[in-house]
């Protein structure tokens, strides 16, 4: 039990210590470098609560893929420390910090005060004895099958869509 | 990490070796690459400094030490210092997920007046479920000290080696990842133990339904993955930035790409890195698609015991257990029959090296996106539908 | 203050807080910064630290439902920072600058 608090207590001070400085930092890559660290402790954390699937994706999907497209995307760019990188007003600047505090209590009272636990039997119950991954696989090919189906539409229409966004020659381009 | 103290000491100094192990490969593998360079381009290389040039490696080190530390005036120091340390951690961690060899059973025995119990070693730094994955994932993280080593640098040319080096990388970790899955469908599994245990036999499959022997192939992915164990050999060789995918490197084009201001023991910790990717990318090729340690049907973990079965024997008279002993010996048999095929990978590596030209950019970027990611796409569904086919009973 | 015997069990709630605490910093970093990029970010960290509410409950109930939710989000995150970043570097490419102040001036 003692041990187990020690991991999650070093963990989580060492999520939100990274997630403070990725907004905090002035220099958009070094916040995109602290937001890889904030995700590889997630990854770490999931793989603790026995989703060692989700850690691996988590490391493959968000560290491997994304971050590396938005460091790649502000070095293009290469971009130096901004002068002024947050909003003006201190007053609006202070509302903004209570708002998002108030929106979090909201959320994490409301979902403390009504967990259910699901009933034994319903779908998608974990099996013990069985391979996780293999009961997530069967689970997304039975019980999600078209949402799965539709999200590969989606990711299709994504990319076609980035494509033209990106190398538009009217629009914005044109008017320079 | 275990339940007692034995366990826990053992696999400390497990991980510890098998790091280590693979640190001190790299300037062996040096000493091969510059000899066999030469023998290839009918030259002598290195061979003024001890037996055939041996200890030039030494001397090499010693010249990387001493070398005056260098950090460009208008970069970021941090990031600069970190990224040689981070080109080390993927290749290492991906390493230590590998099997090297079977796992060593340890029968229950006296020590200090102790009962300690039977174990059950595997021999690699730690046993991961879901190997795969992990490989994968911590093998793309390969791509952040690229970048941070060229975003450290406040140097154009090392900017554009950064990018340059990190497009490559992520363009062909998808051919990369495809062409695994082949493999994951084949043996149904994330686990490198059950991948290799399934080649152990000979080869033996499902032909609609029924089981079909052929006594004289052992049972190894190559045969199921041909264009898979293709692909995924070529996207290493990208993944690896090694000829001829080398372009982060251009020296014709780029000085040195993205570590064009390093020097000294920071540049060889890149250099670690890379080899440590080589040593990765072998040892998933032998695993996946080469039976990993077992040798059907010379060695496997059923004849190794049988083998060294009378050594067990005398070593058992010195202490300990007879079986622990077997199991001992033959896992360092394996495990040397492991080490032969890595070893044949890695001169491989080194010999494509040596023989191909470099590609231009944009020959680079459409071989990767629009040649090997159909065709591992297209091997994905091919072994979907075969297994689909094969496996199903059509006689019920 | 709780007593040191909550502190130490570590259950679904500890998980809720630090999700809650991530995704109000994710917030922040939506609303107070100025910096497209830095505010795409936010919006991933804000998904991640919904994607952590989703495991610890799914670890909690012994239930596979809240993985798959993960899988999705992860989908859809990675394919939303596909489009910011296309539009960045529309923005990019006209301004030199990536102020979110210039998005509205995308239009046609």
């Amino acid at each position: 039990m003692i041990w187990e608090a020690i991991g999650f207590y070093s963990l989580a001070i060492f999520l939100i210590y990274f997630a403070y400085k990725t907004i905090s930092a002035t220099n958009p890559v070094h916040s995109a470098l602290y937001l890889v660290l904030t995700m590889m402790g997630l990854a770490a954390i999931f793989y603790n609560l026995g989703a060692h699937f989700i850690a691996g994706v988590q490391m493959i999907v968000y560290a491997g893929a994304v971050m590396v497209l938005f460091v790649m995307v502000l070095m293009l760019f290469d971009l130096k420390a901004e002068i002024r990188a947050f909003t003006r007003g201190m007053f609006s600047g202070l509302v903004k910090v209570m708002a998002a505090g108030v929106l979090a209590g909201l959320v994490i009272g409301s979902a403390k005060n009504s967990v259910v636990v699901v009933e034994t039997g319903a779908p998608g119950q974990m099996q013990a004895g069985v391979d996780v991954s293999r009961q997530l696989g069967i689970l997304l090919y039975t019980k999600y099958l078209y949402a799965f189906e539709l999200l590969g539409v989606l990711l299709l229409v994504v990319a076609v869509g980035v494509v033209a966004v990106s190398r538009m020659k009217g629009g914005t381009h044109a008017q320079r | 990490m275990g339940t007692d103290a034995f366990e826990i000491t053992v696999n400390f100094l497990k991980m510890v070796l098998i790091f280590l192990m693979m640190v001190q490969i790299v300037p062996l593998l040096v000493w091969v690459e510059r000899r066999g360079s030469a023998f290839i381009q009918n030259r002598f290389g290195p061979n003024r400094v001890g037996p055939l040039g041996l200890t030039q490696l030494l001397a090499d080190a010693v010249k990387f030490l001493t070398k005056e530390e260098f950090i460009p005036a208008r970069g970021y120091p941090f990031l600069f210092y970190a990224a040689p340390v981070v080109a080390m951690i993927p290749a290492v961690l991906a390493f230590g997920a590998i099997p090297l060899s079977m796992p060593i059973a340890v029968e229950a025995f006296e020590m200090f007046g102790h009962q300690w119990g039977p174990y059950s070693f595997a021999f690699q730094s730690y046993e991961i479920g879901i190997g795969i994955v992990f490989v994968l994932g911590v093998s793309s993280l390969a791509a952040f000290s690229m970048l941070m080593a060229g975003y450290g640098s406040n140097n154009k040319f090392a900017l554009y080696g950064a990018l340059r080096a990190s497009a490559q990388t992520i363009s062909y970790e998808l051919a990369m990842g495809l062409s695994i899955v082949g493999v994951i469908l084949l043996f149904g599994t994330f686990n490198f133990l059950d991948i290799v245990n399934a080649q152990s036999g000979p080869m033996q499959f499902s032909l609609l339904g029924q089981q079909v022997t052929l006594g004289f192939l052992p049972n190894w992915g190559i045969f199921y993955q041909p264009l898979g164990a293709v692909i995924l050999f070529a996207a290493m060789f990208a993944e690896t930035n090694r000829l001829p995918f080398d372009l982060p490197e251009a020296e014709s084009e780029l000085v040195a790409g993205y570590h064009t201001e390093y020097a000294g023991f920071k540049f060889n910790m890149f250099f670690i890195g890379e080899y440590g990717h080589m040593l990765v990318a072998s040892a998933l090729m032998v695993t996946f698609y080469f039976g990993g340690y077992t040798l059907w049907p010379f060695l496997t973990p059923e004849t190794a015991p049988k083998l060294v079965g009378g050594l067990a024997q005398w070593m058992g008279g010195f202490g300990f257990n007879v079986n622990t002993w077997t199991s001992v010996l033959s896992a360092f048999l394996l495990h040397g029959v492991f080490v032969l095929k890595l070893a044949l990978f890695l001169w491989i590596f080194i010999w494509v090296r040596w023989t191909l030209p470099r590609f231009r950019y944009d020959q680079l970027m459409d071989l990767g996106w629009r040649k090997m990611l159909p065709w591992a796409l297209f091997n994905t569904i091919l072994t979907a539908v075969v297994i689909l086919i094969m496996r199903n009973n059509w006689s019920a | 203050m709780p007593s040191a015997e909550a502190m130490l069990n570590i259950g679904l709630s500890h998980y809720l807080f630090l999700s809650a605490i991530l995704f109000s910093m994710g917030l922040i970093a939506v609303l107070m910064r100025k910096n497209v990029i830095v505010m795409l970010m936010g919006i991933e960290l804000m998904l991640n630290a919904v994607n952590l509410s989703f495991i610890a409950f799914a670890s909690q109930n012994g239930n596979l439902n809240g993985h798959i939710m993960v899988f999705f989000v992860m989908t859809i995150a990675a394919a939303e920072a596909g489009v910011g970043l296309a539009l960045a570097v529309a923005i990019y490419k006209k301004y030199h600058e990536l102020n979110i102040r210039f998005f509205e001036h995308l239009r046609g």
